[in-house]
């Protein structure tokens, strides 16, 4: 009956109205979440003058965390975030190991154990024109 | 005798043979009290409690050592939430032992799993609230395990710690979700899953003409026995409060330093011990995930129990469903004990 | 029914009971007394437990600095694990690895020249510290390094300006590993034991600590389980020679041998039979004469401590021709005055003369009379000395030879 399907049609056309209106909402908390009210974080560290950070020396860098290699081929910085799950890699006897889910990397970065698979990614190093350090996180 | 609130709470009469402790194990009434606890204790911590980077720890450093019996209302608030989450995993497995999720009741047993959850996740902001040295690991990778969702997951990492590390927005927003998201939600789902209990002819019983035992107690007597279990409770634990005192750890210097402690809190250890094995979405998210599916399928895809075996353990016809819950569990314990093994 | 009426009259005593231990645990809490030290005025509860501790220093009071500023730890606990947890450099917040935070946190000790706050920064460059002298000496001695210049110190370090002549810009770590020379290996296993951030062996006539409190905390072993809570300027000759006559060295085996013996006399046991000595230099403490830039460092890096030996003989004395450099009193800022006042031994103000030495530091303790005479009065024993220049005596010393081994030879005394 045609008064049946008019019917049949208001309910389904409400309850697609309605399903709309609550998937925008959604949305709208999903941005609402989304919100950042901290600035990004450092991605420049000053690590001062070059001469401090002598040939054939790895100087631990707490703050980034890194650890910045000078050797015969110049400066170079190795992160110490585990590429797993973040956690900070540990120095143990020549190997960074990752005490949250037993991650080994050697020296230059390399995946010797898993779980990470990916390598410890090497950061960039440049000196200003003053000789200062200069490590950028991206 | 005249029935006060109290009594009409509950159903005028109940089935004495299902009422006893050894076929409910009272789980389910103990886990409403805890919440109970759990909602005055977290009230009283509410009045100390700062949420920002510099004081949270500080602060939970002054309810447990200065506030006259603050320190008491910690560890009970701790403690309580510890045996929450032993209750609830009773209740569970109770409820698959006596085969008791067995339809109407199967949108109950959804909402208990539901709950379950939401209770794992109030722990796990509850103990980031800490915000010291010994949660720092745990924020750190429960936070990452976000990003390694495709498509979605940065953007989830955003929403929930609302910016690009941890930081006093991810603080504010535990907080917010631990007392008001999660808890307002557990409060909600609980009232709910209760109404389902009474409206689905409460406790799982057979049929009247296939029963053995017609006998029944009283909302008097049923009343009588939850005060009894409050009062046990509540010594227990006072007592634990008392002796084991809830772990407390100096501030958070920063959050790139390696902290002493890298192990997760001990419900999500087994998650832990799978996340050495290799990707991070698949043994972090997808397997927690598959179990959760695993379990709220179990009414629905595998053989429940007969109208004459319901209200006893172990009926034969759902035996399927009780293996999965027992390889389930069994495999949630192989992996913690191995997590805690010294040199894993 | 009565079943469970008689299990809940039994819990509600078990109940009883679990609340009157909650009371009694809540009694037996450690009252908490709070400290709010105005330096911070954020309120400490150390001294819930540590209640009978002496006043480290008068410069120190616990009213002001509190235990934190110095210490670090967990000011709110008070669960001795967790309190305890963060503190800097164990018992030892003047260690060299924590320096910085504790003497040098707040800008006290730690800042520039013109501020009179460059303590650490003088000490970390000091021999005393970086052990220079033995370890250039060693690598030239077996051919590893062409001249006694140092190259190496026990720690990296830079100059950020070097004002003397002897001043080196920075020195690398002294890894003994990549060293050839096995003496030289051997060297370095067994002879870093005496900068001032190593931990000394054993041995309890020659207790001290490390870092600050290895010269201005004495008398560790006169405290039983090293609890000496105790900071001075008055440091007597004894806490010296906890390092500078602690033994000798075997050059053969390249080794350290100690002195098993607790020498009393000083004259007579304490230095080495050759030595040789005039009055004053046994007599007097060592502080009496070397000063704070000798003793922690002039800010500079030098390759050995005779190139910072600035006190000599004349000094003091003077020679044939030339009396002895002093300085006027001129301010209440003086600096003079300033370290007078944290060694109250002598009363010293406004239009004083006082000894200098060349490198125009005070010597705060001295004093010309208005006969043309000189006192110096004992930083650590407070003793009063007169002395007299040496102008106008028999005396025929060369004016171009004036190091001590030359007075030694008239004026030694005889042991």
């Amino acid at each position: 009956m045609p008064e049946l399907d008019r019917r049949d049609f208001l309910k389904q056309a409400t309850r697609a109205l309605l399903s709309i209106s609550g998937l925008l909402g959604l949305g709208g908390l999903a941005r609402f979440f989304y919100f950042q009210t901290e600035p990004p974080s450092q991605s420049v560290f000053d690590l001062g003058p070059a001469t401090a950070y002598a040939v054939g020396t790895r100087t631990l860098l707490p703050d980034v965390p890194a650890v910045l290699i000078h050797n015969e081929n110049g400066f170079s910085a190795l992160s110490l975030v585990c590429t797993h799950l973040g956690c900070t890699v540990e120095s143990e006897a020549s190997e960074l190991v990752c005490p949250c889910h037993g991650s080994l990397f050697d020296e230059q970065g390399n995946v010797v154990r898993g779980p990470a698979s990916k390598p410890l990614p090497t950061l960039q190093i440049e000196t200003t024109a003053e000789g200062n350090l200069q490590l950028f996180l991206t | 005798m005249r029935p006060n609130f109290f009594h009409h709470l509950h159903p005028p009469t109940i089935p004495a043979q299902q009422s006893r402790w050894r076929y409910t194990l009272g789980a389910g009434g103990t886990a409403v009290f805890l919440l109970f606890v759990l909602a005055i204790t977290g009230m009283l911590e509410m009045f100390y409690y700062t949420p920002t980077p510099e004081q949270a720890a500080l602060s939970v450093q002054t309810i447990s050592y200065h506030v006259p019996l603050g320190g008491l209302v910690r560890n009970t608030h701790y403690w309580s939430a510890q045996l929450l989450m032993i209750v609830m995993a009773a209740h569970l497995i109770r409820v698959v032992m006596t085969g008791a999720y067995r339809s109407p009741r199967r949108f109950n047993y959804l909402l208990g799993l539901v709950l379950f959850v939401a209770v794992v996740l109030l722990n796990f902001t509850g103990y980031i609230l800490r915000w010291d040295q010994g949660i720092q690991w745990a924020l750190v990778v429960g936070t990452n395990l976000l990003k390694t969702i495709p498509v979605a997951g940065d953007a989830l990492y955003v929403m929930l710690i609302g910016g690009s590390q941890p930081g006093p927005a991810t603080l504010i927003r535990f907080y917010a979700w631990h007392i008001f998201g999660l808890g307002l939600l557990v409060v909600i789902l609980t009232g709910w899953h209760i109404f389902r209990v009474r409206r689905d002819g409460g406790i799982a019983v057979p049929p009247p003409r296939l029963r053995e035992d017609d006998a029944r107690i009283t909302r008097f007597e049923l009343v009588q026995r939850e005060v009894l279990a409050m009062i046990l409770i509540t010594a227990i634990l006072f007592i634990l409060a008392i002796f084991f005192p809830a772990p407390i750890d100096a501030p958070i210097e920063q959050l790139t330093t390696m902290a002493n402690d890298a192990s997760a809190p001990w419900f999500f250890l087994w998650v832990q011990q799978m996340l050495k094995w290799g990707d991070p979405f698949v043994w972090g998210i997808v397997v927690p995930l598959v179990v959760m599916l695993i379990l709220a399928l179990i009414p629905y895809v595998l053989p429940q129990a007969q109208d004459a075996e319901l209200g006893r353990w172990f009926p034969k016809s759902n035996r399927l469903a009780r293996l999965v819950l027992i390889g389930i569990s069994l495999l949630v314990i192989v992996l913690t004990l191995l997590a805690l093994l010294p040199g894993s | 029914m009565h079943n469970v009426r008689r299990m809940t009259a039994l819990a509600s005593v078990l109940l009883l009971l679990s609340v009157l231990l909650v009371w009694f645990a809540d009694s037996r809490r450690p009252q908490s007394q709070a400290l709010t030290p105005r330096m911070t005025g954020e309120e400490e509860y150390c001294i819930a437990c540590h209640t009978d501790l002496p006043e480290i220093s008068p410069s120190h009071p616990v009213e002001i600095f509190g235990c934190v500023t110095c210490h670090g730890g967990e000011r709110l606990a008070l669960d001795a694990d967790l309190a305890h947890s963060t503190m800097r450099g164990g018992n030892n917040p003047s260690n060299l690895s924590v320096v910085e935070q504790s003497c040098g946190g707040s800008d006290c000790h730690s800042g520039t020249v013109e501020e009179e706050r460059d303590h650490i920064q003088r000490v970390m460059t000091s021999v005393q510290a970086t052990y220079t002298g033995a370890i250039a000496h060693i690598r030239y001695t077996f051919g590893a390094q062409p001249d006694q210049v140092a190259h190496y110190g026990i720690f990296n370090v830079r100059d950020t300006e070097v004002t003397t002549s002897t001043g080196v810009q920075s020195l690398e770590a002294f890894d003994p590993s990549q060293e050839t020379n096995p003496s030289i290996q051997t060297f370095g296993e067994t002879c870093l034991k005496c900068h001032l951030s190593a931990e000394p062996p054993e041995g309890a006539a020659f207790d001290r600590l490390t870092g600050c409190a290895a010269c201005h905390t004495p008398d560790v072993d006169s405290f039983p389980e090293g609890n000496v809570h105790q900071l001075t300027t008055a440091i007597p000759y004894t806490q010296c020679n906890t390092c500078h006559n602690r033994g000798n060295y075997d050059l053969r085996s390249m080794d350290f041998v100690e002195r098993d013996d607790n020498p009393t006399d000083r004259f007579h046991d304490y230095y080495q039979p050759i030595a040789q000595f005039t009055q004053c230099e046994w007599t007097l403490d060592c502080i009496d004469c070397h000063t704070r830039s000798e003793a922690m460092g002039d800010g500079d890096i030098h390759s050995n401590q005779s190139e910072i030996q600035y006190v000599q003989c004349r000094t003091c004395h003077g020679t044939l021709d030339e009396l002895p450099l002093t300085h006027t009193i001129a301010s209440e800022d003086d600096i003079a005055l300033r370290m007078a006042f944290l060694n109250p031994v002598v009363n010293l103000s406004v239009g004083d003369t006082v000894l200098v030495t060349e490198q125009g530091e005070p010597l705060w303790n001295t004093r010309v009379l208005s006969d043309g005479t000189y006192e110096l009065v004992g930083k650590a024993t407070g003793q009063v000395f007169s002395f007299s220049p040496v102008m106008g005596t028999q005396c025929t010393q060369n004016a171009d030879e004036q190091e001590s081994s030359y007075c030694h030879v008239c004026h030694a005394v005889d042991r």
